[in-house]
């Protein structure tokens, strides 16, 4: 009972910051809103008993990454940044049967998961050895290609910003000499 | 359902506890700053409010308290509330995962002093840590003045780099340890008869650095450096408002942050260790409580230890301490984090 109450004060809570990141007009408040989803999502992950996952969702997803939207976006005067009445508005009916797309693959992504671990196999693992020892262990076993692979984009990617916010040392010569 | 009402009272009496050391205690701890810092420079420091100016944290809250109540024009009221309370929640909450000492029994009833024995609670310190990014950031960006903006963003990419710092930095008792658990990690180190600090006197080097950088003191307090801007990200706040600020980064992070290591490096609540041969308790007529008066007396001393850095080191400037996050102290973890990898399976296993 007291678990309900909980999941649905948290689930309430994502789906409003969910609407606010959408409507609201001032850049650094749809930071706000999306900081307060992810920390509600972080919520769920924690009353479903996913501590590990709840943990992640809080140190990357809440903290590493949404801190860098915030540092840019406090950087430019928010007048400019503000979201014009009709901007974009083409644009976003445009995207919508792409969105839609993105939705049934997630579904049947999620569905072919189900299928393909059987129920309740993992939830026994992880009563025997614990959260993070069932993810890592996941991870380096039957997921370990996939993983390696991931870490192979994030090292591409990684270069690429270097590469790009890199400053050109032979415009900065110094010629005080 | 008596069980579940057994565990929420002794959850609300846990929470009261914790809230009561965070709160009481950290408006207590200006006072000790101030006597500590005066005496490093020789002089006594406060003297005229109770003895030796033990009231004196009192008077300054009545002081902060009844000041007018100021706010920037064209600032965000909201974002400018908003980060009052994002910086005192998280730093609050840190504590709900500190173990201040081993399970005893009450009325046959088991109590384990630590509010929530998650097994990631290591990293739900550091995630809610990290949090406070956020209300250095929107404070400096809803005061609407330049000063507090500079400020944030400088203390926003000190508190970045240095909390990648710090989560590198304690992978190696996470590995010795095999848990991420703070309540286990004491037991381990109970366990194997080793503070960790004999094995990793890097990571606990490091963990100060960041440690330091994280609660603004010297020698990383640029965010503050009055010289060049005021007084950081707070310019622009004023009475209570203000006086929370400094209340939860000098003091309520500087108390888990200093908790936390002593769980991670100094064995929590375990007597004076030698290693591999036993733990040494010079305080064994305490009975049952010599645990925590352990516990509390290490924290004490590293908290000190960190008051008496503040008042003696001068400061670095903001690429210095960049620098050496990136360049210096990252490698060194990394190289740490190999060598336990490589050690731990042949010491223990």
């Amino acid at each position: 009972m007291g678990k309900l109450i909980i999941f649905g004060f948290f689930s309430l809570m994502a789906i409003l910051s969910g609407i606010g990141i959408i409507t609201l007009k001032n850049p650094v408040y749809v930071i706000v809103a999306l900081l307060s989803s992810l920390i509600a999502v972080a919520g769920i992950f924690f009353t479903a008993g996913a501590e590990l996952v709840g943990a992640l969702q809080l140190l990357i997803y809440a903290v590493a990454i949404a801190i860098f939207y915030i540092i840019v976006i406090s950087a430019v005067p928010w007048q400019k940044a503000k979201k014009s009445e009709t901007h974009h508005r083409f644009e976003g009916l445009i995207s919508l049967p792409v969105v839609l797309l993105l939705y049934i693959e997630m579904i049947v992504v999620f569905l072919l998961g189900v299928k393909a671990s059987p129920e309740g196999e993992i939830a026994k693992l992880i009563e025997k050895i614990g959260n993070a020892e069932v993810i890592g262990a996941i991870l380096f076993s039957k997921y370990f290609l996939a993983f390696e692979v991931v870490s192979l984009v994030l090292l591409v990617g990684m270069i690429g910003a270097v590469l790009i916010g890199r400053k050109e040392s032979q415009t900065y010569e110094d010629d005080t000499t | 359902m008596h069980s579940f009402w057994v565990d929420l009272f002794v959850a609300i009496i846990k929470i009261s506890v914790i809230l009561g050391i965070a709160l009481g205690i950290g408006a207590f701890l200006t006072w000790v700053e101030r006597k500590v810092a005066a005496h490093i420079q020789r002089r006594p420091g406060p003297m005229v409010v109770g003895w030796h100016g033990l009231l004196q944290p009192l008077a300054d809250g009545v002081k902060l308290l009844t000041k007018e109540d100021l706010f920037p024009r064209y600032g965000d009221k909201f974002l400018y509330h908003l980060a009052i309370i994002l910086a005192l929640v998280p730093a609050t909450l840190v504590f709900s995962v500190v173990p201040f000492g081993p399970e005893f029994e009450i009325f046959g009833y088991k109590v384990k002093p630590i509010l929530s024995d998650v097994n990631v609670g290591l990293l739900l310190v550091f995630a809610l840590g990290s949090m406070a990014v956020y209300a250095v950031a929107l404070a400096g960006w809803a005061s609407n003045s330049k000063y507090p903006l500079i400020a944030s963003m400088r203390k926003a990419g000190v508190l970045v780099s240095y909390e990648v710092v710090i989560t590198f930095a304690v992978m190696g008792p996470i590995i010795l340890a095999g848990t991420l658990s703070t309540y286990e990690i004491v037991e381990k180190q109970v366990e194997q008869k080793l503070w960790y600090i004999w094995l990793q006197p890097i990571a606990f080097v490091v963990y100060m650095f960041a440690a330091l950088a994280e609660m603004g003191r010297v020698p990383f307090d640029v965010q503050e450096a009055e010289a060049e801007l005021v007084t950081g990200f707070t310019v622009e706040y004023g009475g209570m408002k203000f006086g929370l600020f400094p209340l939860v980064e000098w003091y309520i992070e500087g108390l888990t942050l200093s908790a936390i290591a002593v769980v991670l490096f100094f064995g929590g609540w375990s007597p004076i260790n030698i290693p591999f041969v036993g733990f040494v308790d010079p305080l064994f007529f305490l009975g049952p409580l010599s645990p925590f008066v352990w516990f509390i007396l290490k924290t004490t001393a590293l908290f000190l230890f960190i008051l008496w850095l503040h008042w003696t080191l001068p400061r670095y400037r903001i690429d210095q301490i960049t620098q050496s996050a990136w360049k210096i102290m990252l490698p060194l973890t990394l190289f740490n984090i190999v060598i336990t990898a490589v050690l731990a399976p042949i010491v223990w296993r």
